[in-house]
């Protein structure tokens, strides 16, 4: 038995392994270079960057700032946001408003070439690029935000028409969209990935898997996607708008792990700082410090109320809630100056931002006495706080509010931490009685955050709060044609929702991050715009 | 010959197989459609859109009974389709893992084959010098490794070779092309601290079995004999003590196999290493469903394997496990 036997174990023992190095050998999966080419350390003009794994690369359905980060440097629409935050052309060289707001005719730049270099863009491209968007079966959730102001958008989604009537080609380098109402507003919204154009018969070839390699008209092309590992982007060689990128490559890192270790140990250019590192790096004594840059992100933060279900249907229990929290010490003791306390609901740097806002100010005194006036704490006994995330606590923000209401109202409010998903479908549902949430900028509006947070016909509304004077000031914004007073009307309308307190603002966010002094021309944008091509590399 | 009850045992085990994977999916796939949370949801991120969420739903089946949806499911991985993801939007499941099984497998397999080369000679050393101070000592610094969690082992192994001896990455995987087709990541330096951190903590306790295994078989009444004839230690050594004790380190590597598809969840999301456990907190965040059945098929099935093979080598090794096989036959 011995010698025969004792091999035979092993080999048996070994069999699995073999299979599986049949199944999976062959490569390391897909990718989308004709070699997968090694990193042998860096390129000559190759920055590298953090980076996640986007969701998805179809510019129709990208709803997150990690997929929309990609694309766009990949693809392009009519219009875009330049470095300053204007408007600028894009495809679209230039465009006519008719007189009465609701037209728009677009005047497309000759000589875009998809970057596959097989042919130029024409109005056709831009028209099946939206209508495949706002098509029901694309499975966009966000189309209608972006493009359902067009006329005809609703019946061409609900399948009673067959294309959407406001979007005309003129001729192959004219495009004509009519929307259901002057807003001028409208052309903001077309900076988003959702209205960006994609090559037809590249997605009809193949509708599900063509975003891994996709072709588009951005800055750069996709060389390289392997999951988890890293995105490479290079640079478009048929790309029309200048500068033209200089750089030779962009390799966004996929795996994670810790960014400033990593950038301290030169494998990264750009690296964001967090929460943990901030003291150190912002250290005089530390080399790190001469390399940190923040920048305002267009967003709030925010505790949101169940303004329909009592005691929070009380406005004097929401704004005593409001004025016991110390948003000054949370912005620079807890959150150590990584953000600024907020105000109102719109962010610095927000075009309508109002400096002069009447806020509910922090006054533990005055909050104690509102809250006696609405039947006293034990009133909000019992209230749980919706919060999202991962891991075991809720983190330092929501345990210093808690500990804050506890302290100054003598209110003990509990917290419940779900998932992301699960907390969007408790929210969504209306089971809650406060939640916490951020929202940051899609397009540079203050529509984006008072009209599409607080319209009380908006599906974004997550606290069902209504005042009939803030829905008529919102829809009388809409249509002015006047940006003086449209912000105007804005600043109104958030003057009142403050005061009615739906929501505690608390903090604007800010981008954190350290970049490498050879590093020229990037600037951290506050929030998703093309900027790669702006980037060189000096040594 | 001493095979003919081995096969009927085989088989026997091998039916047992597809029943346990059954209860290991329905298990799966119900917590997943009735656990909280919604890939959809996820999906559609802030912007509500009722109408859409709806249409997606209907269009992955996820508005279906559960037994439809399980069932629709199942016949898909019968046929080779593990399904579509929700984390990476439409694509095929396999698509996804299969490049991180790959992964996770090689560094696995390297560290696997590390413990072995290490661990056994580490157990004969020991063994030899029982009583000695040499024993206790080589045990305890090995067993000291393995009460080191991964958490903490990690984050010092960076700090004092990526960060202060500036010898190594701090994590990320960076595959090496081989005769054009074959993607190999272990040749990188990005792989050290993962292989420390992986072998170091498993080399206690394959030298312990092999450190008792050896002193079992040195009181055993040949290698006495084999002394008694005046055979060098070496020979006793290698030819009479060795290749008894080793047998049931055979066993043991079955179940280290598993290991080989489970993947490490806290390596591979502190290194950074794209493997199948840093897709499994992806995935479980993201309520990517069909991506989780995937992995629980996968690591189940890599279970049933290593069992069956666990069982049919002390079936070689130890021909009174297979009697009741062949009283059956």
């Amino acid at each position: 038995m011995r010698r025969e036997n004792y091999l035979r174990p092993l080999l048996l023992a070994l069999m699995p392994l073999l299979l599986l190095l049949a199944a999976c050998g062959g490569g390391g999966g897909p990718s989308t270079a004709p070699a997968g080419a090694p990193l042998p350390g860096r390129q000559a003009g190759e920055l590298r960057l953090f980076g996640a794994d986007p969701i998805t690369l179809d510019p129709a359905l990208a709803t997150e700032v990690a997929s929309a980060g990609y694309i766009v440097e990949l693809f392009s629409g009519l219009v875009t946001f330049d470095q300053n935050l204007q408007i600028a052309p894009d495809i679209a060289e230039r465009w006519e408003v008719s007189d009465d707001g609701r037209t728009y005719t677009f005047h497309i730049r000759r000589g875009v070439i998809f970057s596959d270099g097989s042919r130029q863009v024409t109005a056709r491209d831009v028209k099946y690029s939206l209508e495949r968007a706002l098509n029901r079966r694309t499975g966009s959730t966000v189309a209608m935000s972006y493009l359902g102001d067009i006329v005809g958008a609703r019946e061409y989604r609900a399948g009673q028409a067959s294309e959407v009537s406001g979007i005309q080609v003129v001729d192959d380098y004219t495009l004509r969209i009519t929307i259901d109402a002057p807003k001028t507003y409208f052309l903001a919204k077309l900076t988003y990935p959702v209205a960006f154009v994609v090559k037809r018969e590249q997605v009809e070839a193949n509708p599900r898997g063509w975003t891994r390699q996709p072709v588009g008209t951005g800055p750069f092309r996709l060389r390289e996607w392997r999951l988890g590992e890293r995105i490479v982007l290079e640079p478009n060689p048929h790309y029309y708008l200048e500068p033209k990128p200089a750089l030779s490559r962009v390799t966004f890192l996929l795996a994670g792990g810790s960014p400033l270790i990593s950038y301290e140990n030169g494998e990264v250019d750009i690296a964001p700082v967090g929460l943990n590192d901030i003291e150190r790096v912002r250290d005089p004594r530390d080399p790190l410090s001469r390399e940190f840059q923040q920048v305002d992100e267009l967003s709030t933060f925010y505790i949101g109320f169940n303004v329909r279900k009592p005691p929070l249907d009380d406005v004097r229990v929401r704004q005593a809630l409001a004025m016991a929290i110390d948003k000054q010490a949370l912005a620079s003791v807890v959150l150590r100056d990584l953000v600024r306390p907020a105000i109102g609901v719109l962010p610095p740097g927000m075009p309508g931002y109002n400096p002069n806002l009447q806020g509910l100010p922090f006054d533990p005194q005055r909050a104690r006495q509102l809250l006696d006036q609405a039947g006293g704490p034990s009133r909000l006994a019992g209230l749980t706080l919706l919060s999202s995330g991962v891991g075991g606590t809720p983190g330092p923000i929501i345990d210093a509010i808690v500990a804050m209401w506890e302290q100054n109202l003598g209110v003990r409010i509990e917290v419940r931490l779900l998932d992301f998903g699960t907390f969007l479908t408790e929210v969504d549902r209306g089971n809650f009685d406060l939640f916490s949430l951020g929202w940051i900028a899609d397009y540079v509006d203050p529509e984006n955050f008072l009209d599409i947070l607080f319209h009380s016909g908006s599906d974004n509304n997550h606290t069902r709060y209504a005042n009939p004077q803030v829905d008529r000031l919102l829809e009388q914004a809409r249509v002015e044609q006047d940006q003086n007073r449209r912000y105007a009307l804005y600043q109104q309308a958030e003057q009142i929702v403050v005061q009615d307190a739906p929501w505690i603002p608390l903090y604007h966010s800010r981008d954190s991050y350290v970049v490498k002094p050879y590093v020229r021309g990037y600037s951290a944008a506050p929030f998703v715009v093309p900027r790669l091509r702006f980037v060189s590399l000096q040594r | 010959m001493a095979d003919r009850g081995l096969w009927p045992y085989i088989l026997r085990r091998l039916l047992w197989a597809p029943l346990v994977l059954f209860l290991v999916s329905v298990i799966a796939f119900a917590l997943g459609r009735f656990g909280p949370g919604d890939p959809v949801r996820v999906l559609a991120g802030q912007h509500r859109d009722p109408e859409v969420i709806a249409e997606i739903r209907r269009e992955r089946g996820l508005d279906e009974n559960f037994f439809v949806q399980y069932g629709r499911y199942m016949a898909g991985v019968l046929r080779g389709d593990l399904g579509t993801s929700f984390r990476y939007q439409n694509m095929p499941v396999w698509e996804v893992i299969k490049p991180r099984l790959w992964v996770t497998f090689q560094y696995n397999l390297v560290s696997l084959v590390l413990v072995f080369a290490l661990g056994i000679p580490a157990g004969v050393w020991a063994a030899m010098h029982q009583g000695t101070w040499r024993d206790p000592f080589v045990i305890g610094v090995l067993l000291a490794f393995a009460a080191i969690p991964v958490l903490v082992l990690v984050p010092v192994l960076q700090f004092v070779f990526a960060l202060k001896l500036r010898w190594l990455p701090v994590g990320g995987w960076q595959p090496r092309e081989l005769f054009g087709f074959l993607e190999l990541g272990i040749l990188s330096k990005n792989i050290v601290i993962p292989l420390l951190a992986l072998t170091l903590p498993g080399l206690a306790g394959v030298a312990r079995l092999v450190r008792a295994q050896v002193l079992e078989v040195l009181g055993e009444d040949y290698v006495r004999t084999a002394r008694a004839k005046g055979l060098g230690e070496v020979v006793v050594m290698t030819r009479h003590v060795l290749r008894n004790a080793l047998l049931p380190i055979a066993t043991l590597m079955g179940f280290a196999l598993v290991g080989l598809l489970a993947g490490s969840i806290f390596l591979e999301t502190l290194l950074g290493i794209p493997g199948i456990g840093s897709y499994a907190v992806e995935a479980v965040n993201a309520r990517d469903y069909d991506g989780i059945m995937a992995l629980v098929l996968l690591t189940g099935a890599a279970f049933v394997v290593a069992n069956l093979v666990v069982d049919v080598l002390y079936a070689f090794i130890d021909p009174r496990v297979r009697l009741g096989a062949e009283a059956q036959a």
